[in-house]
């Protein structure tokens, strides 16, 4: 769309995402941030229309960056590093939300004596058991 | 696995870029490659084999023992 992706590097050491690999990478993040902060100091744009604008401007710049990363273009090697990348991070929040769920249901039952179960954490894991199992079903047909 | 791949990409003149552009990897790819950091895909190591204009990928990459 607007963005290319060999201005941009997948993010590995801070995050997720993409960052600026070139100038011309720095100069479409400016392109982006300034003038939607110079937005904020015109008095005459009323609230919902810079709300609007706001709303507008960020679905436009998720769908170029998920555009971007769709098409970074990444060597075997560095794909396979990702994927262990990601596995180890996913573990990593799968024990944090788990560890999370059951001191919470430990929590309520000791104070209420009823188990109550946080459905934000609970449905993060079935999501990612929903997805993972998608996935595997997908590559198990594909090759 | 070992590889003759500096060795035959010396022969060629070539820099570690230029074999890199030509493979479609990064250079970092074919770092780890020649120091046999790395067991590169059938598709890549034929890749490597015909950039480095060898006839069999047995010319390029050795098993262990042989």
């Amino acid at each position: 769309m607007f963005g290319k992706p060999e201005w941009f590097t997948r993010r590995k050491y801070l995050g997720w995402g993409i960052q600026p690999k070139t100038w011309q990478g720095w100069v479409y993040i400016a392109v982006i941030l300034i003038p939607i902060i110079g937005m904020q100091f015109i008095p005459q744009i009323d609230n919902n229309s810079r709300n609007a604008i706001l709303i507008v401007w960020a679905v436009l710049l998720a769908i170029d960056i998920v555009d971007i990363m769709a098409h970074l273009k990444i060597d075997e090697r560095e794909k396979m590093h990702e994927a262990i990348a990601e596995r180890n991070a996913l573990w990593a929040i799968v024990i944090v939300l788990a560890m999370g769920l059951s001191y919470r249901i430990a929590q309520s039952i000791m104070l209420t004596g009823k188990p109550q179960i946080d459905p934000v954490i609970l449905s993060a894991l079935f999501v990612g058991l929903g997805a993972k199992a998608a996935t595997n079903i997908y590559l198990d047909r594909k090759d | 696995m070992r590889t003759r791949i500096a060795e035959l990409r010396k022969q060629r003149g070539l820099t570690q870029e230029d074999l890199a552009q030509r493979v479609h990897v990064t250079r970092q790819t074919i770092i780890s490659l020649e120091q046999n950091k790395y067991n590169p895909s059938l598709q890549l190591a034929a890749n490597i084999t015909r950039a480095l204009k060898q006839k069999t990928i047995e010319d390029v990459f050795l098993l262990d023992g042989e």
